[in-house]
């Protein structure tokens, strides 16, 4: 048995606690302390120079490097905004959730930190509409900072102005997709714009524009508190640095977050010796890293260490680090269904490969499952996927096609019991 | 039915509020909805004129967005997330044990118990179901069955 590593949390700081920290608590765990000493010492350019040499990336899933967004940011006059996405709705994934509703004063200082680097006076923070509770306590906690003088109108008494404002969705995943979520907030469509112009240039309103992740930009107020070179300390430099958030999720004994450097820990160590291994001791048959949106990893890669680039290699993508846990007696062909049937509904329609691909991919997979398949459906599968693939406006196409061909080639056998014996040949679960 | 004079003032505060008024019309939707209960056509286009938007494009937010709806919905709207990391633990039989717990209430037409693949965030305290606005979660079975008692009519 592995002991658990030793690391004291920088994010997660409270395990175990259900209500929200509050103002006071947070400043006298020297909440707030980093963005005292960005306004008396620090100008915008050392903040942006600061997180480029933290090697922070972005922690939404697409793992781009943070100071450079905001370095893309022009010094033009006019209005500047940052976007913070809190539109957290990828199956598998919760880390936002407990982030904003237990430390939302990290969130917050790390958004009026971005404002700062990029000369922004306004912030929304687009949370997903079902996200009632932690929205209520982000507009509780973004009102106590304002009556203390920390955010809003000449922040802690200088002439920086930092208004945030918390803006509901109302279901849909595609607003997680930055341009969507920028038609959202404008009081379109949620359809993803074609790129470019790119939201640096051209973002809300017309606007140069930075998007970010909740967790990314909660790791903005240690980075300028304590320091790049404190924070390259934690994790694997130079690519992946700092800590984590790791979901946990399915068959396992303590589903759960789990905040731990990049690269610390193995898959199987996370799953073993944080959530407590596999319920009834089954065998692994595949995890998937990134929620439903990558290849998932079979049990042979379970050994593959969890930062960036070492499930690159292995195959998968770590995305927001959302891992699902399927155990040996977990279909794989009603595991993919389901995820297909997520796509198919969150498709939002303005790409047609997407819009008819992913009604396919979940027929097709369906009437596997249950046992209609016919030979021929694996390469139709195969062949429909390469029809999205490319071929649509964002990434939520190439997300939908990696529950199909990633099981259809890790796990061909499966799929072909099911068609050959004209049923699903586990258990129902 | 027309929106109460407290929406009425709370949209076109609203409306102020942001950089552009075309920003408050969801949230301004989600206040009407709240008012009237539901989204009726008529509904849709006083909102649109109070944030001075065309009426289109109010009504095609209401045909995309799964918590915006254009008819009457039943007083409780239990939707159980059965996504694959709640359906590893236990989903499926969570809806079917709220659809014969909560027969009658169904039947009357005062609760409705759904499925959906939508993910909650609620992985790690699965099974769970969203009740109208809140989450109920870890709904193992004396969670299931206090959740059925809260909700039926007897």
């Amino acid at each position: 048995v592995t002991v658990a590593l030793e690391y004291e949390p920088v994010l997660l700081t409270h395990p175990g606690r259900t209500t929200p920290v509050s103002l006071s608590e947070y400043e006298a765990e020297g909440g707030y302390v980093g963005w005292q000493k960005a306004l008396e010492k620090m100008t915008p350019d050392q903040v942006v120079e600061e997180v480029k040499a933290s090697g922070l990336r972005g922690r939404g899933g697409a793992g781009f490097p943070t100071g450079n967004k905001w370095g893309f940011i022009p010094k033009t006059p006019g209005a500047k905004y940052v976007a913070v996405n809190a539109d957290e709705s990828e199956p598998g994934t919760f880390k936002d959730r407990e982030l904003i509703e237990i430390e939302p004063h990290r969130v917050l200082e790390g958004i009026a930190l971005c404002c700062y680097a990029i000369n922004a006076e306004t912030a929304f923070i687009y949370i997903r509409g079902e996200y009632v509770e932690a929205a209520d306590r982000l507009e509780a906690a973004v009102a106590e900072a304002e009556q203390a003088g920390i955010l809003g109108r000449g922040c802690l008494g200088t002439q920086v102005n930092v208004r945030i404002l918390v803006f509901r969705g109302a279901g849909a995943y595609i607003c997680g997709e930055e341009t969507a979520l920028l038609e959202s907030l404008e009081g379109r469509r949620p359809m993803p714009r074609s790129r470019p112009p790119f939201p640096a240039v051209e973002g809300l309103y017309r606007r140069p524009t930075v998007i970010n992740n909740v967790e990314t930009l909660a790791n903005v107020p240690a980075i300028v508190d304590r320091g790049s070179g404190w924070y390259n300390s934690i994790g694997t430099p130079p690519r992946n640095t700092g800590p984590k958030i790791f979901c946990l999720s399915g068959r396992v004994n303590r589903p759960g977050n789990y905040e731990l450097p990049l690269g610390a820990v193995t898959v199987r160590e996370l799953i073993d010796d944080y959530g407590g291994g596999v319920i009834d001791g089954k065998a692994v048959k595949g995890v998937l890293t990134a929620g439903v949106s990558a290849p998932i990893l079979s049990f042979d890669k379970l050994d593959t260490k969890l930062d960036y680039d070492s499930i690159q290699a292995a195959g998968s993508m770590l995305g927001s680090a959302s891992l699902i846990v399927l155990d040996e007696d977990t279909c794989i062909v009603r595991s993919a269904a389901l995820m297909e049937e997520f796509f198919r509904h969150e498709s939002c329609g303005k790409c047609t490969p997407c819009r008819e691909g992913t009604y396919w991919l979940h027929k097709i997979l369906t009437r596997i499952e249950q046992g209609r398949g016919v030979p021929g459906d694996l390469d139709l599968l195969l062949s429909l996927s390469g029809e999205i693939s490319g071929k649509v406006l964002c990434a939520l196409g190439d997300f939908a096609i990696s529950p199909v061909t990633a099981t259809v080639k890790q796990y061909r056998g499966e799929y072909v019991a099911h068609i050959e014996g004209g049923r699903c040949p586990f258990e129902p679960w | 039915m027309p929106l109460s004079a407290t929406t009425r003032a709370a949209i076109c505060q609203l409306a102020e509020q942001y950089p552009e008024r075309r920003t408050a019309l969801l949230p301004a939707l989600k206040l009407a909805q709240v008012d009237v209960g539901y989204l009726p056509r008529e509904t849709i286009a006083e909102t649109a004129d109070l944030v001075g938007v065309p009426h289109s494009a109010a009504y095609e937010l209401v045909t995309f967005y799964t918590m915006l709806h254009e008819e009457r919905v039943p007083p409780t709207v239990v939707v159980v997330c059965a996504q694959l990391p709640c359906a590893l633990r236990g989903a499926d039989a969570l809806v079917r044990d709220l659809q014969a717990g909560l027969q009658r209430e169904i039947a009357a037409g005062a609760v409705e118990v759904e499925r959906t693949s939508e993910c909650f965030g609620a992985c790690h305290r699965a099974p769970m179901a969203r009740v109208n606005d809140r989450y109920r979660e870890n709904l193992d079975e004396p969670a299931r069955k206090q959740l059925i008692q809260d909700l039926s009519t007897s």
